[in-house]
């Protein structure tokens, strides 16, 4: 199979807050409504309206990939992401320590490490995600797509200090 | 198996805290959610029982569908006799809370007696501790709610919470939870200060267990796509719901100086698109916030842009705070209705009761029944900002003699301040209320005058009766799950068939108030939105109850009876002005002056309006007092309330 | 139990009767059905004379702002004296 190339991309600013991302990866790996299962979590400062998703950025030289005593976290080239061999973890830990976004959890209920798997390829939190805050693009598009925000708010913080002159 | 959520009785009194699980012939009865409440609240206390007494009981909850994978799942119910009404105190919250709580292991905790001193509640995987609240009384909203994630050390803690006002006991102080959701009518958060109990904090890890998990995802894509499609939701995801007000104020359906006007004149200032402008202006371009799993996003984010409280955050205006402090007391500045609602957002008070008071007072002022005296040198007259806001926050800390007064609620003030002051209250069984003008609309008349908790635009509203609807699909709509083929007219200044669409609308209310679900996920503001058969699909593939629409209707009607009973124990009477299903004589007798040339000069017709209330007591079954027939409680199961199952 | 759980319910059938691009005109007995131009601002009610200020939810989705102030609270002050002037021949 050749690769899909593609990523989750996530646009915080987007972000709602609403958290149906994280209802909906419970219910579709674990079959029930469990935030502490899921693996994109919104991370929340409340008293600035500041949501973040944070999910696996399903990095090429992965920590958790290179510090796994028994080599059960690979790479599948495929779908562009860092996948647990079960039959291999032993449940160390050592992934959920050492991931720099935290995105490896450790499920207390079935005692296993657990990631993203970007639902082999049709992610369902951005199937359910209207605002598309949480996406899933072609790896390639990825730095366009940031340029065209950043050029964006870069045009409107033109206009808005020439306002800014205008007035003084 | 799913369904596995418990009620936890918690004595303040005692210390004494006791779990239950909740029998399934309970919930086939009763669902959850306010009708649940609303069966608990009717065992649970007495006849006559005092609101802010230790016997009175405060109950929280969240639907049977909380947490599940259905859509919107957000809403905190919390019920208690009213200190507002001395009737049923019920309000209803969005937010995080009631889903943290069915995560924590619980769907409902019932609370009775009183403190010896401020404590809180905290709720974590099945287990319930009272802890001291020393350090979180006297606390803002907010501030109580960062100081719990900081003495529990857990920054995903979700809690309710009751703000200053509550504390100080003012009669419509509000139970909320993050920046603005409020449990904000009948004063839950009195009842909460009254006992002491200053929160609850809740913060759970445990499964939810949904019967059929693909098909409820796949259905939930459904009932998103049909929520989110429709008009009335797309605008609210931009506007939010001040979005309303353009819509109300261009015909003339706003209160405005208190209910000497039907319309707010160029009020452009605090138009929904100008208050949009600033929140693009303080926050950005993606300002629209939501509560859980709710795709709607009707909720602005904003910072104040200037005054005394220039960039403070704070989340809305709701339409109901474009009324309170803007069209009532006629201040069309969008900095002081920003300002309001940041206000009553931190001392935790119904922004709607606050506001209406206010205004009633002013024009108490204007009259000369109220003077300088009273007011302790304020110069309340309509349109004067500054002491709108500075009688927002006296009434918080009831300071001076009016703030202390109206601290009290509409209508012991009346009776304080004495002279003819009721005849210019806007209430119904002593709750204000919303700032919407009735007068041209039958329908939403009936509905503020029997809503069971008091005057209300979220118990039975027929909001879609302003739209016009062809009769065929004004049939579809009030013809299931119940056949009806009594009158319906397209025309909302008609009176025939309202009674009926209220009776329906009350049942669906009731309905998504016992599932947990949102209003504006059903026929409120739009009519192509979920309703009961909706519901049957979503709560069996959620729960595995199967229940058909007619049988989730024939709930929602068991549950509006039981309030009824609540209310007719504790005075309900008819034609009580203060305590019926009743409107002031204002709508009766002053016509309508402004808007749409349709609108000028309606006033409700009052033997067309008794001829309704009959006719509304009939589809229910209850006698012409509002009774509820014998034939009509033993059709619903409740002959031999109060049955103390639970 | 009869569980209903295929076809469409009365919400989702009643979705195409959504009307995108237009809306009622405000005056009750009114009610025509307005579509501004693209774009448009301010519309005129052809039938009741009532106006509008028109804002746009997306390019292809416009709903009333607010009345335009002056000629709205004129045709009001002619309905209020005509319709108390009528009161007044029948007393």
């Amino acid at each position: 199979m050749e690769p899909n190339g593609k990523v989750l991309y996530i646009n915080y600013e987007k972000c709602t807050g609403c958290r149906l991302c994280e209802l909906v990866c419970s219910v579709v790996h674990d079959g029930v409504s469990n935030p502490a299962r899921s693996r994109i979590r919104v991370m929340k400062w409340e008293a600035e309206g500041l949501y973040i998703p944070m999910s696996c950025q399903q990095c090429q030289d992965a920590p958790c990939m290179n510090v796994c005593p028994v080599k059960a976290i690979s790479r599948d080239e495929t779908l562009e992401r860092v996948m647990v061999d079960y039959d291999k973890c032993i449940g160390c830990r050592s992934c959920v320590a050492v991931c720099p976004f935290g995105a490896m959890s450790f499920d207390t209920v079935d005692k296993k490490v657990f990631k993203c798997d970007v639902c082999d390829g049709d992610p369902q939190c951005v199937r359910f995600c209207e605002e598309k805050a949480v996406d899933y693009v072609d790896a390639r598009e990825l730095g366009t797509l940031k340029k065209r925000d950043a050029a964006r708010r870069i045009s409107i913080a033109g206009k808005e200090a020439a306002v800014l002159l205008a007035q003084a | 198996m799913p369904l596995d959520r418990k009620i936890g009785y918690v004595d303040l009194s005692t210390g004494n805290i006791e779990i239950k699980p909740i029998p399934l012939e309970i919930r086939k009865k009763f669902l959850g959610g306010r009708g649940l409440d609303a069966y608990l609240l009717y065992n649970h206390t007495k006849k006559g029982v005092d609101p802010l007494g230790p016997d009175n009981v405060l109950l929280f909850s969240g639907g049977i569908l909380t947490a599940t994978c259905a859509s919107a799942t957000a809403r905190t119910h919390v019920m208690a006799k009213s200190p507002l009404t001395g009737l049923l105190g019920s309000a209803n919250m969005g937010g995080f809370f009631a889903p943290e709580l069915a995560w924590a292991g619980f769907h409902h905790i019932v609370i009775k007696g009183k403190a010896r001193k401020p404590v809180y509640l905290w709720i974590h995987n099945g287990e319930i501790e009272i802890r001291d609240a020393k350090n979180i009384w006297g606390r803002t909203v907010t501030d109580s709610q960062w100081a719990i994630r900081d003495e529990l050390g857990d920054e995903e803690v979700k809690c309710a919470v009751c703000g200053p006002a509550g504390e100080n006991l003012v009669r419509f102080a509000n139970v909320m939870t993050g920046i603005k959701n409020s449990a904000g009518r009948t004063g839950m958060g009195c009842v909460m200060g009254s006992k002491n109990l200053k929160a609850l904090a809740a913060r759970g890890t445990m499964d939810i267990k949904i019967a059929h998990p693909t098909e409820a995802l796949e259905f939930n894509k459904r009932f998103i796509d049909q929520i989110v499609s429709a008009k009335v939701n797309q605008t609210q995801g931009t506007l939010g719901t001040p979005f309303i007000w353009g819509a109300t104020n261009s015909w003339g359906g706003i209160r405005c100086r208190n209910f000497q006007l039907n319309q707010c004149e160029y009020a452009d200032d605090i138009e929904p698109e100008r208050l949009d402008e600033i929140a693009t202006e303080t926050i950005g371009p993606y300002h629209m916030t939501g509560c859980f799993g709710c795709q709607v996003h009707c909720r602005a984010q904003y910072r104040i842009p200037s005054g005394p409280y220039a960039g403070r955050y704070d989340e809305g205006p709701e339409y109901t705070s474009q009324g309170a402090f803007g069209g009532e007391p006629d201040c069309k500045n969008a900095v002081t209705v920003l300002t309001g609602n940041h206000l009553v957002d931190q001392f935790g008070m119904d922004n709607l009761e606050t506001g209406s008071l206010i205004s009633w007072a002013m024009e108490l002022y204007e009259l000369g029944i109220l003077t300088q005296k009273e007011t302790d040198g304020l110069d309340l007259r309509f349109g004067n900002d500054e002491a709108l806001l500075e009688m927002i926050e006296r009434i918080c800390y009831r300071k001076g003699w009016l703030g202390d007064t109206l601290a009290d609620g509409g209508i012991p003030a009346s009776e304080k301040i004495g002279k003819n002051s009721f005849d210019y209250l806007i209430q119904v069984k002593g709750m204000s209320n919303l700032h919407s003008d009735e007068r041209a609309t039958p329908a939403l008349a009936l509905g503020i005058a029997t809503g069971s908790r008091g005057s209300d635009h979220l118990r039975s509203r027929p909001a879609i009766d302003l739209y016009h609807l062809p009769e065929e699909v004004l049939r579809k709509i009030y013809g299931t799950p119940v056949p009806y083929d009594g009158p319906l007219s397209s025309e909302h200044t008609a009176y025939e068939g309202k009674p009926w669409q209220v009776f329906w609308q009350e049942n669906c209310y009731m309905g998504v108030d016992c599932l947990g679900i949102c209003k504006y996920h059903t026929t409120f503001l739009g009519a192509t939105l979920p309703n009961f058969e909706d519901w049957s699909r979503v709560l069996y593939y959620n729960t595995g109850l199967e229940m058909t629409p007619r049988e989730i209707w024939d709930v929602a009607e068991r549950c509006y009876n039981i309030e009824r009973l609540f209310n007719l124990r504790e005075g309900l009477k008819r034609d009580n002005p203060k305590k019926g299903d009743t409107l002031n004589h204002r709508y009766f007798d002053e016509p309508c002056k402004l808007g749409a040339p349709d609108v000028v000069g309606r006033t409700i017709d009052r033997e067309k309006f008794q001829k309704m209330i009959d006719e509304y007591y009939e589809h229910h079954g209850w006698d012409s007092d509002g009774v509820p027939l014998p034939e009509t409680l033993k059709r619903l199961g409740l002959e031999n309330e109060p049955s103390h199952l639970l | 139990m009869a569980m209903e759980k295929e076809g469409l319910s009365t919400a989702e059938s009643l979705r195409k009767t959504r009307t995108y691009g237009k809306f009622r005109c405000h005056n009750p007995s009114c009610m025509g059905r307005l579509q501004p131009k693209a774009g448009e601002k301010q519309v005129k009610c052809p039938v009741c004379g009532m106006e509008y200020r028109v804002h746009w939810i997306r390019p292809d989705f416009p709903r009333i702002r607010g009345p335009v102030w002056d000629v709205n609270r004129k045709i009001a002050q002619e309905a209020l004296a005509k319709k108390e002037g009528k009161e007044d021949a029948t007393r």
